[in-house]
């Protein structure tokens, strides 16, 4: 049998925050199931492949009947929805970052209706970056200047081997660029970690960190650069040696940059470690160029804070139940609300909080209602009361997301929703109808 | 045989990363996620071999995973679990005022449980669902 292929070229890969733009899909005309992925790494390309018909995907509106789910129609769906919505005194939005930004902005136009609570995934990944960014702001470019520029390269907490496998092939190491023609040999590594990563290990320099002690490193770091001598032997478990050799590399190298992840930002001092990495790099500015970019997880949850700035003034963690944004993550952020028990009822658009919140703050979520805008099975969407099967944007629908480094790049539409699916945009466009219906507007 | 005194950390992998793609319900996703990563040195301690199911417990909760040796070490006294269902349920939900939970960093003990299960992520998460 002659299978006919259809190639999509250039395409962005909807899942980390590295959104390569280089994939080749093929796409069997007959079926319309994907059948071959170029360029993409593994988790890319599994992604696409995700996207043919399997047993997690949901084909179909569902709605909770008994502790079965069943199927219904959109029409009945989203009337429970927006009942549930509607009806409750402090819902929930949340999620955003694996969708695109014209879905991102219907989310805040649904939170406003609904003075609700609106949140992206920002608040348990690189929140505190974006809480010290606004603090003292940041020296930042985008990753085609790093490629093009960069020779000596800091990995702080980040492990991008694991989290963002093309970005050292494509930005940060590998790739030749217009001052870096030798690609890695023109080129200092540097990861800093308590772990010996795999990004480590190809690395020309480790640094081994103490656990949740990068705060005092970074001050250790910004102390030496100033000429202080510091009476201790060793900081975070890195002698003071090494301290003083990494800061002569540093004030002595070209062109600098640190990307930072979570190490920085989940560990205890949270924005107060990035804070203190981005007067750093503004210190080094007196001896070098230096920049530094967080490594951001979601393709886009760089877009989701770009969305719900330019609506509301403000990234993420927003409540609207006063009628008009306030922003305080240390209490908006739906993990604090869900600890203190006080959404009652949520809507997850993109995303698994049953998997990626602690369980206090996951038990709170699942005891008032629930509703999931998702293409897949997950451990949110299966407690859910209602299901709202999406089309998954970058693979089924288009448009646009933004890179970890702010650039705003185009999604692909490769192949055709299955079954009844809709794109995010549609369902919440449909909601807000609904919304408006019930709220009498 | 236990261990105390040991640094949880959580974080990404690629087989991670790979399985939710591949299905939050599938054996792949606990084979990727539902594990323990132990230092070299500090495993053998444990007088088990790699596999066997092991439960951790932090002032958070507790959970069963299958224990590996680490690919990314030495890290003595440093357990990795991925993140995911099974990491969250040890994982400290405080955000010290700043609204994002410290995920990295807490204290954790470790027990053999010979014949401990270690559950599928809908099961697991369910049981919050029922707690
Ligand atoms: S590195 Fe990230 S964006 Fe690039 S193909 Fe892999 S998952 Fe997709």
């Amino acid at each position: 049998m002659v299978v006919k292929i259809r190639t999509v070229k250039d395409v962005s890969c909807p899942f980390c925050g590295t959104l390569c733009d280089d994939l080749e899909i093929d796409v069997d005309i007959k079926t319309d199931l994907v059948v071959e992925v170029r360029n993409g790494c593994q988790i890319g390309t599994r992604k696409y492949f995700s996207s043919n018909p399997s047993d997690h995907r949901y084909m179909k509106p569902l709605i909770k009947v008994n502790g079965e789910h069943k199927e219904v129609s959109w029409d009945e769906a989203l009337d429970k929805a927006a009942d549930i919505l509607v009806n409750a005194q402090r819902p929930l939005l949340y999620g955003f970052s694996s969708t695109e930004c014209e879905a991102q902005s219907r989310g805040v136009e649904l939170a406003e209706m609904l003075n609700a609570i609106l949140d992206n995934t920002a608040s348990v990944c690189h929140g505190p970056s974006l809480l010290a960014i606004q603090d003292v702001g940041a020296s930042l470019a985008t990753l085609g200047e790093i490629k093009n520029r960069a020779d000596t390269i800091i990995f702080w907490g980040s492990n991008p081997v694991h989290a963002h496998p093309r970005h050292l092939s494509r930005y940060s190491d590998f790739i030749r660029g217009y001052f870096r023609t030798d690609g890695r040999n023109d080129r200092n590594i540097i990861v800093i970690d308590p772990r010996y990563t795999h990004t480590a290990q190809i690395a020309d320099k480790y640094i081994k960190v103490n656990p949740s002690e990068d705060y005092e490193l970074i001050q250790a770091i910004r102390a030496v650069l100033r000429g202080s001598e510091l009476d201790v032997k060793e900081v975070s478990g890195v002698p003071m040696d090494d301290i003083k050799e990494l800061v002569e590399e540093l004030k002595s190298c070209n062109f600098g940059v640190v990307f930072f992840g979570m190490g920085l930002t989940q560990s205890l001092a949270h924005h107060r470690n990035v804070d203190t990495a981005i007067r750093l790099v503004a210190e080094l500015n007196d001896y070098t160029k230096f920049l530094l970019i967080p490594m951001r997880g979601h393709y886009n949850v760089a877009g989701a804070n770009q969305v719900f700035t330019w609506n509301t003034g403000y990234p993420y963690s927003i409540d609207f139940s006063r009628g008009y944004p306030r922003y305080n993550p240390g209490e908006f952020s739906s993990v604090e609300l869900l600890l203190r028990d006080e959404v009652d009822a949520s809507l997850i658009v993109a995303s698994d909080p049953g998997s990626n919140f602690p369980a206090a703050s996951v038990k709170n979520l699942f005891k008032h209602p629930l509703i999931s805008i998702e293409p897949h099975k997950t451990p949110t969407s299966a407690f859910a009361d209602v299901i709202l099967p999406a089309a998954i944007a970058g693979i089924e629908c288009e448009g646009t997301a933004y890179r970890m480094d702010g650039v705003p790049l185009r999604l692909r539409k490769v192949k055709d929703p299955p079954g009844d699916t809709l794109s995010d945009k549609e369902i919440l466009e449909r909601l807000i109808e609904k919304v408006k219906e019930k709220l009498g507007e | 045989m236990s261990l105390d005194n040991l640094i949880l950390l959580t974080g990404r992998t690629i087989s991670q990363g790979v399985a939710l793609e591949g299905g939050k319900a599938s054996r792949e996703n606990v084979r990727a996620c539902g594990i323990c990563t132990f230092d070299a040195d500090d495993f053998k301690k444990l007088d088990c071999l790699v596999g066997t199911p092991v439960k951790v417990i932090t002032d958070y909760g507790e959970v069963v995973l299958y224990s590996t040796i680490t690919e990314e070490g030495p890290h003595q006294g440093i357990i990795f679990i991925p993140m995911g269902p099974w990491a969250n349920q040890l994982v400290n939900p405080s955000s010290q005022g700043c609204g994002t939970p410290t995920y990295k960093g807490m204290k954790a003990k470790v027990e053999v449980v010979k014949s401990g299960k270690v559950l599928g992520a809908i099961e697991l998460i369910g049981r919050l669902k029922e707690a």
